[in-house]
């Protein structure tokens, strides 16, 4: 009995030291910061054969050019990229041969190289190897060679809304050219022969008011007139015929039952291709300031001269040359602006108003020595003296200061008229997409709303806040048009958003975005 | 009762003629001697008491043959036959296997079986201190039941009883022949850093509860009472030498060397002296711990923001976005360029700890005492000096490099058996002591400011950037770019800076940290049992006045020194009902010049039961209440955590410090450059720190006031504790357990929150604020939109204060040891310790009550004193669970460990000498006592101690 004690007494001892399996875990005391994100969903929508058709974003243009990262980071691949997690298929794209954003056939440059950041400013990628005393990077791309396939993504820069139906484009467009199922093909009939589950209709309507912009307006507002026909290249498109293409794409794009996105047109003007030059950059110091007051009145005083020299009452003379005894001030001033020439503007000249822009390809050594104010030579100046004096300039001497007078040329500059076609027209055809998207269920991305947003406050897109800025904002690419590719990534995030709306689906709430670090703002100069 | 027998004795001697005289020696089994023994004549009152040597002599009027019988606690009593004059005996005693009959003293401050002790004491005797299988004793008491050591380093190491605990443990009292050996900088004890050498040490006992009643505040969680020989009882030359190495992954194999030698001299039965010297020299364990302190598993290359545990200087951190916009203001980059930085912290490349100290290892001590005892009796006068100095490592709130530290003591005591009356002082000097968490990042900043730095490195971000770099890229060239020119350490250029910032006391630009605080304790005890029969009456007292003087570098006494005091009485009284029923009631006052007095009763009861009295139960029931310790009150010291500012009304007033304000407030809010905030705003204008996360799932029906800071000043803590406990003996099983449950009240913690450096606090409303709908904030009055743009842009100042939870804290927990003698005479031993609490963490998230402290322990001794020949051995082994450590110096798991120790040794009485040869953590699996300390590693050594058998 004694000895049966004394072993359970051990066996005892032995249970504590073996009975603590169930002791803590590290795990239940480290604190998991990271929330948990709802699992995804995938909505309505199917993912599994995706085509992408539009103009330069939805190729990816960048910096003034196409190249082969730059398509890598194009919206619709990076969509495509996310929706292979929800049985999204393969996503092709018309890749360039290089990443020099060059084309060229038989040594002839035919569309120039990308834009660099060359420590001070945007300049081509040749120009910056040129200035480094190297030769530029051999252009490999030859648009007359046809890619002889199709591709997921029919991006084809410079498309207006009316190229994307039109027979043969690809002759036109070299961009459109070397992808072109066949020589009469169309860009949508070679997106819908692919028969798309989904599709993504960006920035239609974008290059129907583009050129006409960065003409400077030198393009004729077709409003009203239907046939394309009859449209020069920088015309802005009547919202009518836009309406109509706009209809005939989504009625195929749609015909299998295909979900989709379309976007709007922003207020191009607000990218920093028409803000960068601020109107008002002409500082003068006090002296210049007086000087230039100074030659202005002399402008309205020989002017009455001229007028009342043609016979026009004396009075009526002053009150009209008035106008351009315009006065400068110490600091910052408006430039001058060359107007068509009106009874009431008999010289055709102006001040710029508050809101009129300046086009970032207007040549700014030559703002410096006067284009926008005056070119005043010795010999102006010597007139100008004689009439200090109290003197009377003859004839020639008063067409000489005239002729000093420097406007701004049409070409680079937005005027207020100008500006207004370009935003009704942009309104009447976002009004179309608007109600185009509503009635095929499409979902819809405001690009305008979000481009306004950049352009005031900026657009969140991961830790980084995107702006307008040219080269600083982050948005916008070094042509002051195209987007970054991290603008690229914001936007593709955009379009997930918009399907998360429409279709059910919740790729944002569960994490399946682009993430802003992925995405750089410019390609390095030896990026081959 | 002995005095009375000797009484007797004198009294019969004097009377008597015919007279027999008897010699003998009282000796153990291993012939060693056996200090007194009680001898006493069977049926007589005559008797003597052996002296410390064993040796006794017995003049009787008595004729042999007669019998004598010796006793002494601990061991069997013996009967020898008297049978004739002048005969010379040589009694052996058999050592009883009870350790229930060894004597504490500190449970209720006189001295009594431990087996009858009314609460909860662990004693480590002069068996235990011989045979631990530890490197020194201090380190043996991790051994036992209830306690956790947790090691700073290799000379400091602090014990933790019950919990809520860091390393300086300011809920424990560690009291060396009654002298408090708190540094009174810290005010806490350093271990044995300034402690006592092995062969001088009589007894070490342990109490693991609140001990408040009879030692005042700060035994709040237990005491540490540890005695040393006196000179008139042990006397002559003892020592030992320790050499080995310690062996760690990242240090390698250091030498070890740990010597101590007594010298004790008895003049006269009036005057006895003694010196104590010891020195230890090592090399420190490596603090290598490289985890992210910011992000789950983050590295230098992976997180940004990087902040390593063990590295300093990576707190240096900035949002480069708002330096690009600072940048922008300054034209060093173009106006909105700031779009191309991403709003994400960096951090400054920081060092590791390993560059920032020589993990020099040093402890030497030295103490001296003189006793006069004018009558020759229990009377005595005595001067106790000490004096430690040494170099080490302590984690506070953040990592020190204590580098020739030393401090001081100097007691007056005037005592016999039944008083005492004591003052002593205590006061330190930091020496060359330095903190490594502000020298890394002030390290730096000598090189390169941290402006520079981040400016370098936005701007190079931006150029990568613009030159094509993608996020990660750009990063990499900014780092690389910013870090061109970096102190290498090694070079002298890296050593001279270090030279500079470790001895510049300002915190703003160095790291040395100066103090010469000091403690002034007088204390006194009456205890009236030899007066009073009905009852043991114990009254008691105790006076203390610290005076901290850090210099600003730890208290907020850059201008002058803070002194302030405590008065505490207490009286105890004790009576034994029927024999059996041993009844204690205590009563402690406790008054601090800061708040109101307050009283801390203690009632226990213990009762004997079993036919042989071999059982005994106990129960008690205490309130203690423990004044905020001197950091509590009056800290006010920047850390990576947030800057500590202690609770006392006056003290967040005197640490002012200018903060500078995010460009994009400056841009967009209107606001200065830099604001001055004196840190009294973490207590009248703050908002709580989890605010940040909080804010995210406001519910726009509500005012967010649960969002307020504003912590109330702090007050003391008050804790109830039921503690039940049984001792006894079955068959030769030997159990020992107990019980306790604590409720704190008040209870003494750190609160976060942030003080932002505009908008008033008094205004806050969120009332109409929807987190899902940002631009609802619109809505908000002006300085609720201010102090959420200050969160937002980072323009805060993190606090830690110290307050009082408004939740109640209970903790509760429960310890079984079991010893027993197995296979002959081989010691085995287990215990089992629970320990856990309970917080509401949710409603009170923070607070950060710091429990510290490893739900399972479970420890165990096996060994052999005497296994053949003069021969031992003793192995321990513990097992500890995982825990989470909070501390202001950070929070993290520390994860569960085996540890093996062993020893065995060899004893060789004609040398009077003893071998041990012994290993620690003998698996060689380093593991860490706690979040942010070195990786213990092994110890391997050899030690002869000498004369101390």
């Amino acid at each position: 009995m004694k000895r049966y004690i004394m072993n359970t007494k051990y066996i005892w001892l032995l249970a504590i030291f073996l009975s603590f399996s169930a002791c803590n875990d590290e795990s239940d005391f480290i604190d998991e910061e990271e929330v948990e994100l709802p699992t995804f969903t995938t909505g309505s929508a199917n993912f599994s054969k995706y085509v992408a058709l539009g103009a330069s974003f939805t190729a990816g243009y960048t910096d003034g050019a196409l190249f082969k990262a730059a398509q890598e980071n194009s919206f619709p691949n990076t969509l495509s990229k996310i929706f292979i997690n929800v049985s999204g298929g393969t996503f092709t794209q018309p890749l360039m041969a290089d990443n020099t954003g060059a084309m060229a056939t038989n040594g002839n440059v035919v569309v120039p190289y990308r834009l660099v950041f060359n420590g001070s400013g945007p300049q081509r990628l040749n120009d910056f190897y040129a200035d480094l005393g190297a030769p530029a990077p051999t252009i490999t791309t030859d648009p007359t060679v046809n890619l002889g396939n199709t591709f997921n993504n029919v991006g084809v820069p410079g498309a207006k809304s009316f190229h994307v139906t039109f027979p043969g484009y690809g002759t036109l467009n070299p961009y459109f050219g070397r992808m072109a199922t066949s020589a009469s093909a169309t860009m949508l009939g070679d997106a819908a022969s692919q028969n798309p589950t989904f599709f993504t209709l960006s920035e239609l309507g974008g290059n129907d008011v583009l050129s006409y912009a960065t003409s400077g307006g030198t393009g004729v507002d077709q409003t009203g007139n239907p046939n394309a026909a009859e449209y020069g290249a920088n015309d802005i498109t009547d919202s009518g015929l836009f309406g109509a293409v706009l209809n005939g794409i989504v009625a195929q794009l749609t015909t299998n039952g295909a979900k989709g996105v379309v976007t709007n047109v922003p207020y191009i003007t607000t990218l920093p291709h028409f803000t960068t030059v601020p109107n008002n950059a002409l500082v003068l110091d006090a002296a210049t300031a007086a000087n230039l007051t100074g030659f202005y009145q002399a402008v309205a005083g020989i002017f009455t001269q001229v007028l009342i020299g043609q016979g026009a009452d004396p009075a009526d003379a002053q009150v009209l040359a008035a106008q351009y005894a315009i006065s400068f001030n110490e600091g910052a001033n408006r430039f001058l602006i060359d107007v068509p020439v009106t009874a009431t503007n008999p010289l055709g000249f102006r001040q710029m108003t508050e809101k009129e822009l300046l086009l970032l390809t207007i040549d700014q050594d030559a703002l410096a020595s006067g284009y926008g104010s005056a070119v005043i030579t010795p010999e102006v100046l010597q007139v100008l003296g004689k009439l200090q004096q109290g003197g009377t300039p003859t004839q020639e001497e008063g067409a000489l200061v005239l002729g000093a007078v420097s406007g701004i040329d049409d070409y680079n500059a937005l005027d207020t008229d100008e500006l207004s076609a370009i935003k009704e027209a942009t309104d009447a055809y976002n009004a179309t997409i608007a109600s185009v998207a509503t009635e095929n269920d499409l979902a819809l991305v405001d690009l305008n709303a979000i481009l306004q947003q950049a352009a005031t406050t900026g657009i969140k897109f991961g830790d980084f806040t995107l702006t307008t800025n040219l080269v600083t904002g982050g948005l916008v690419s070094l042509d002051g048009i195209h987007l970054t590719a991290r603008g690229y990534g914001a936007m593709a995030n955009e379009f997930l958003k918009a399907i998360d709306a429409t279709y059910g689906s919740n790729f944002v709430a569960s994490g399946n975005v682009a993430n802003a670090y992925d995405y750089p703002t410019n390609y390095s100069a030896t990026l081959q | 009762m002995r005095k009375l027998i000797l009484f007797s004795f004198l009294i019969c001697g004097a009377l008597g003629f015919s007279q027999t005289t008897i010699k003998g020696k009282v000796v153990d089994q291993d012939d060693q001697p056996v200090p007194s023994a009680n001898v006493v004549i069977v049926g007589k009152a005559e008797g003597t008491v052996a002296d410390f040597d064993g040796n006794f002599v017995l003049t009787t009027s008595e004729t042999p043959p007669f019998k004598l019988k010796i006793t002494s606690i601990g061991y069997a009593e013996a009967v020898i036959d008297v049978i004739a004059n002048n005969q010379n005996l040589t009694v052996k005693l058999e050592e009883t296997t009870s350790i229930l009959d060894e004597v504490v003293i500190s449970a209720s401050r006189t001295p009594e079986r431990i087996f009858e002790s009314p609460v909860t004491v662990e004693r480590f005797g002069l068996k235990e201190i011989k045979n631990t299988a530890s490197a020194d004793f201090y380190d043996g008491l991790e051994n036992l039941k209830g306690v956790d050591i947790n090691t700073n380093s290799l000379t400091f190491k602090s014990i933790n009883t019950r919990g809520f605990a860091s390393f300086g443990n300011n809920r424990f009292m560690q009291l060396v022949d009654g002298m408090d050996n708190s540094a009174p900088a810290l005010n806490f004890p350093l271990g044995n850093l300034v402690g006592m050498i092995e062969t001088d040490v009589l007894s070490v006992e342990l109490l693991p509860g609140a001990a408040s009643a009879l030692y005042g505040a700060n035994a709040f969680n237990g005491i540490l009472f540890m005695r040393s020989k006196s000179p008139f009882d042990f006397t002559g030359l003892s020592g030992y030498v320790k050499r080995g190495i310690t062996s760690q992954k990242e240090a390698g194999d250091n030498p070890y060397t740990d010597f101590g030698i007594r010298a004790a001299h008895k003049f006269s039965d009036k005057f006895a002296g003694k010196v104590n010297f010891g020195v230890l020299t090592g090399t420190d364990w490596f603090a290598t711990n490289y985890d992210d302190k910011n992000m789950s598993g983050g590295s230098r290359e992976t997180n940004l923001d990087y902040d390593g545990v063990n590295v300093y200087g990576d707190n240096a951190r900035a949002n480069i976005k708002d330096v690009a916009l600072a940048l922008e203001s300054m034209s060093i980059l173009p106006a909105g360029a700031n779009a191309l930085v991403p709003s994400a912290f960096v951090s400054r490349t920081g060092y590791a700890e390993r560059d920032l100290t020589d993990y020099k290892a040093e402890s030497v001590k030295a103490d001296w005492g003189l006793y006069y005892r004018p009558w020759e009796n229990d009377f005595e006068i005595a001067y106790v000096g000490k004096v430690g100095t040494g170099s080490t490592i302590y984690q506070g709130a953040q990592r020190y490099a204590i580098d020739d530290f030393s401090m001081q003591q100097h007691k007056m005591e005037i005592k016999n058996d039944n008083f005492f009356i004591r003052g002593y002082i205590n006061s330190d000097d930091a020496g060359n002591s330095y903190v490594m968490d502000v020298a890394g990042p002030n390290l730096l900043a000598a090189w390169k400011p941290h402006s520079t730095w981040f400016g370098e490195y936005t701007g190079a971000y931006v150029q990568a950037t613009l030159g094509g770099a993608t996020d990660a890229q750009a990063h990499a060239v900014a780092r690389q770019t910013a870090e061109t020119g970096r102190l290498e350490p090694g070079t002298p250029e890296f050593q001279n800076a270090f030279d500079a910032v470790t001895s510049d006391t300002s915190f703003l630009t160095g790291s040395k940290f100066r103090d010469n605080s000091k403690i002034y304790h007088a204390d006194a005890n009456y205890n009236f049992s030899h007066l009073t029969d009905f009852a043991e009456i114990q009254v008691g007292g105790s006076y203390r006045t610290y005076k901290l003087n850090s210099y600003g570098t730890i208290y907020t006494d850059a201008e002058s020194s803070i002194p302030y005091s405590e008065i505490g009485m207490y009286t105890q009284i004790q009576k034994t009902v029927l024999e059996k029923l041993k009844l204690t009631g205590s009563l402690r006052y406790d008054k601090s010049e800061l708040f109101d007095g307050f009283f801390s009763p203690r009632i226990s009861a213990g009762y004997t039961i079993g036919e042989e009295g071999n059982h005994n139960i106990r129960a008690s029931y205490q309130t203690g209440f423990r004044n905020p310790n001197t950091q509590d009150l009056y800290i006010g010291l920047e850390t990576a955590l947030g800057t500590l500012i202690g609770g006392a009304d006056d003290n967040g007033d005197r640490y002012v410090r200018d903060y500078g304000i995010s460009q994009f407030a400056q841009n967009n809010l209107g606001q200065p450059a830099s604001v001055s905030q004196a840190a009294s705003a973490a207590y009248n204008n703050s908002m709580a720190a989890s605010i940040a996360t909080g804010l995210a799932s406001h519910n726009p029906a509500n005012n967010g006031s649960e969002f307020i800071g504003n912590p109330d000043d702090i007050k003391p803590e008050q804790v109830t504790s039921f503690e039940v406990g049984y001792r006894g003996k079955i068959k030769k099983l030997i159990v020992d357990f107990s019980a306790y449950y604590n409720t704190y009240n008040d209870f003494i913690a750190n609160e976060s929150v942030v003080s932002t450096y505009y908008g008033n606090v008094s205004n806050f409303d969120l009332t109409g604020y929807d987190p899902q709908n940002p631009a609802s904030a619109a809505g908000l009055n002006q300085d609720t939109r201010l102090i959420l743009s200050a969160l937002q842009n980072n323009d805060y100042a993190k606090y830690q204060t110290y307050t009082n939870a408004s939740a109640e804290v209970n903790s509760y927990g429960g310890a079984i040891a079991v010893t027993t003698k197995v296979l002959g005479n081989f010691d085995l031993g287990a215990n089992y310790t629970f320990s856990d609490f309970n917080f509401d963490k949710e409603a009170n998230p923070d607070f950060r009550p710091s429990f510290n402290t490893p739900m399972h322990k479970v420890k165990a001794t096996f060994g052999n004193v005497d296994l053949f020949n003069n021969f031992g051995f003793n192995v321990a082994w513990r097992w500890s669970d995982v825990y989470l450590w909070e501390s202001s110096f950070g929070d993290g798991v520390v994860p569960s460990y085996h540890v093996v120790d062993a020893q065995i040794s060899y004893r060789v009485p004609s040398l009077k000498s003893s071998f041990k040869l012994g290993a620690t953590n003998l698996l060689g699996d380093e593991y860490a006592s706690a979040f942010g300390t070195g990786n213990i590693g092994s110890m391997y050594y050899l030690s002869w101690t000498i004369n101390n058998l």
